[in-house]
């Protein structure tokens, strides 16, 4: 049976941008504030169940070509790597480093190592999940 | 180097995850994962070797201080259980290569089986109870994932119920913990340990320490709560079981010995009197399945109960020499019975069954799989000078020595009844006629054997090396059996 | 005056919270209970501004948007199932 949903895709190809664009200030506001690396990644996560439901498996995977199963493993590798790097100056494992900087355009911002272990485990939740939601609608 | 005694979680961490990138070049995972083990090895002595120095090594992760940061720990307990499961995971690994079979290696079998190692020497090593929890969940997803690997009706059967057990035993366990942070407001061991001592053990920390005993004792299957363990650790194939059968059964007893010695000692005439009634019917229990099956597989898996048994009678008995016996025998069972599994695993591979009433005559063919297994068994049961017999004798002289005559009898009488049965494989499964196998005479073993191998040397060189092992263990009971030093190198008081 | 305002409006969203579980316990159809589980995410939404106005910040206002698309996906996923079966589809036009 064929189905017309053109108002579902439409308002998906808008809404779509609304909501990764809403992960990446969670992402980001986890700095200070609540979010982070975990909420970001279900919001981005969300937002691909989104891409699924108004279109199918084959046209998400053009879309977004990756395995998400690596994209696991390199989130894994961002993760250990940060806390690894501690190593390197002979600190205890997982100590991270910060500074405050002048940056152009958003001038002064703090930069912090632990926003590159955030992105680790951003693409960690965002690969496991859609690994699984994959793995099920696969299935059939 | 601050950072040593992490290096046994870190170095397999990387690996497992490096793995993931390559699963289709099964030659480079081989080699990958090959090496790493071995790197593990060579940290993880590293770590003994400077525990044996200088005494327990701790780390502050994140650079927050005990006891508001998560601390690791790696004091002699801690360091010989991290070496010997690196050994045992390096020696599985050799015996993967040849038999574990190119489905698995493509599904991420190797990365799996690094992250176990993870998890199982982050549990040995964390000095945070909370820690230990999220390293035992490592574990048993990595080991989940082992179990149903390959997909077989038997596996899939089998992991459904492992999965329910470990899963309520998990809740369990963070229901412990919230109890008893909710009570002395610390996660950090030493710190709990300290706060116990301080209040002096009310009756609420000893219904806590039940709890924990419920938990620990399904992760390491003591008397009533083993139930899952024959049926499940019966499924997977050899590597994987060996490695179940010698190391997640050893964390949970390895909790028990570290909670009972360091965080609920004062009160053994409650918690540990209980303790030692569930040790002995373990080993009554255990005793009993090993002679009455005729699978070999079963039999070796009820010897793990039997052997969890007699360390936990050690640990109930809790004087110094009876904990460093439990040392002793801990590391010596975790050894060998990786060792048996995988001599039996080579004896399925070449018979095509598990029923011993099928097997025989193994030895006119396979003669170096006869005699190393026959050594296995010796060791195993407790012949003297082998490392098994060094073993109980501590544990049985200190048992009379504390007055628990009974236990230290039915220790004693485990050990006729453990040799019955491995010399029950060993008379019906060598001796006798030759049969024919559906898979000829000659099946290729020699590169299957070599783990094997391995594990029976150094298990005969750990009986007759006791003069040089010695000063590990006592190091090793000295902070079990007196908790201040293991509270004032980790609160650095 | 505005404290009792918004403390009326609660009990009001209450009252129409209640009404809805009534009709996602009872409801005879799927697509009623669809439609109140809808409802009841955008009275949720309702609660919490109403709350962040008593309580005076504004911390939650995040929360509201995440609600408010995890319900709008929700919905979308449950009403995809009704009509048409499946939720994901391998190929669309097949």
């Amino acid at each position: 049976m064929k189905i017309n949903d053109v108002i579902l895709q439409t308002a998906t190809k808008l809404v779509l941008f609304v909501i990764i664009l809403f992960s990446i200030h969670l992402f980001f506001a986890g700095h200070y504030y609540p979010g982070g690396g975990f909420i970001g990644g279900l919001m981005t996560a969300a937002a691909i169940v989104l891409l699924l439901l108004a279109f199918d498996l084959k046209t998400v995977a053009k879309i977004l070509p990756f395995d998400f199963k690596k994209v696991t493993a390199i989130g894994l590798l961002f993760a250990v790597g940060t806390g690894a790097g501690a190593l390197l100056f002979d600190a205890p494992f997982l100590t991270h480093a910060f500074t405050d900087a002048y940056l152009p355009l958003l001038g002064k911002t703090s930069l912090h190592t632990a926003v590159l272990f955030d992105i680790g485990v951003y693409l960690v939740v965002i690969g496991v999940t859609l690994t699984i939601i994959q793995t099920i609608g696969e299935s059939e | 180097m601050t950072n040593l005694i992490l290096l046994p979680i870190l170095v397999p961490l990387l690996a497992g995850i490096i793995l993931i990138f390559f699963t289709k070049n099964i030659h480079l995972q081989r080699w990958l994962s090959g090496i790493s083990s071995l790197a593990t090895v060579v940290v993880s002595a590293f770590v003994l070797l400077k525990v044996r120095q200088d005494g327990i090594q701790t780390l502050a992760l994140s650079s927050w201080e005990a006891p508001f940061g998560i601390t690791l720990v790696s004091d002699m307990l801690s360091a010989l259980l991290v070496f010997m499961a690196s050994i045992i995971s390096f020696a599985c690994l050799i015996y993967s290569f040849r038999s574990i079979g190119e489905q698995r290696e493509r599904f991420y079998y190797y990365s799996i089986f690094q992250f176990l190692l993870v998890g199982v020497n982050g549990a040995f090593t964390t000095g945070d109870i909370f820690n230990l929890f999220v390293f035992f969940e490592v574990m048993l997803m990595s080991s989940y994932v082992l179990l149903v690997l390959g997909g077989t009706k038997i596996q899939l059967r089998e992991s459904i119920k492992y999965i329910l057990v470990n899963i309520i035993s998990s809740a369990l366990f963070v229901v412990a913990v919230g109890y008893l942070y909710s009570i002395v407001g610390t996660l950090n061991m030493a710190h709990i340990s300290q706060r116990v001592s301080e209040i002096n053990q009310p009756g609420i920390i000893t219904v806590i320490a039940v709890l924990f005993l419920i938990v620990f004792g399904l992760k390491g299957a003591i008397f009533p709560l083993f139930f899952w363990l024959p049926g499940s650790y019966n499924a997977p194939p050899a590597p994987v079981m060996a490695i179940f059968g010698a190391l997640l059964t050893k964390v949970g007893i390895y909790s028990i010995m570290r909670t009972f010695t360091l965080l609920f000692p004062h009160d053994t005439g409650y918690t540990h009197q209980i303790l030692s009634v569930m040790a002995i019917l373990t080993i009554i229990t255990g005793a009993i399945g090993a002679i009455a099956y005729w699978d070999i597989k079963k039999i070796i898996i009820y010897n793990i109960i039997v052997a969890v048994g007699v360390i936990a009678f050690g640990i109930s008995v809790m004087s110094y020499d009876s904990l460093a016996g439990s040392v002793f025998y801990l590391i010596h069972d975790m050894n060998i019975k990786a060792a048996l599994f995988l001599l039996v695993g080579i004896m399925i591979k070449i018979t095509g069954t598990s029923n011993l009433r099928k097997i025989s005559g193994l030895i006119a063919h396979y003669p170096g799989l006869g005699w190393t297994y026959f050594l296995a068994a010796l060791t195993v049961a407790g012949i003297p000078p082998l490392s098994g017999f060094i073993g109980k004798v501590i544990l049985v002289r200190s048992g009379f020595e504390e007055g628990h005559y009974w236990g230290a009898a039915i220790v004693l009488m485990s050990s006729l009844l453990v040799l019955f049965s491995v010399m029950k494989i060993f008379i019906n499964g060598f001796w006798g006629e030759p049969k024919d196998y559906p898979e000829g005479k000659k099946v290729p073993v020699n590169q299957l054997m070599i783990a094997p191998v391995l594990l029976v040397i150094f298990a005969i060189f750990y009986g007759l090396g006791i003069e040089a092992v010695q000063p590990y263990i006592s190091q090793a009971a000295e902070t079990l059996s007196n908790p201040d030093i293991y509270i004032n190198a980790v609160l650095k008081e | 005056m505005l404290e009792t305002v918004v403390q009326f409006a609660l009990l009001c969203i209450a009252i129409a919270m209640l009404g809805l579980i009534y009709r996602l316990v009872k409801g005879p159809t799927v697509p009623d209970r669809v439609v109140a589980l809808d409802a009841l995410g955008i009275n949720l939404i309702a609660v919490i501004a109403l709350v962040s106005i008593i309580l005076k910040t504004n911390a939650f206002l995040e929360i509201i948007l995440l609600i408010g698309i995890l319900a709008f996906i929700g919905t979308v996923a449950f009403s995809k199932y009704l009509e048409k079966g499946v939720i994901i589809e391998r190929e669309r036009n097949s």
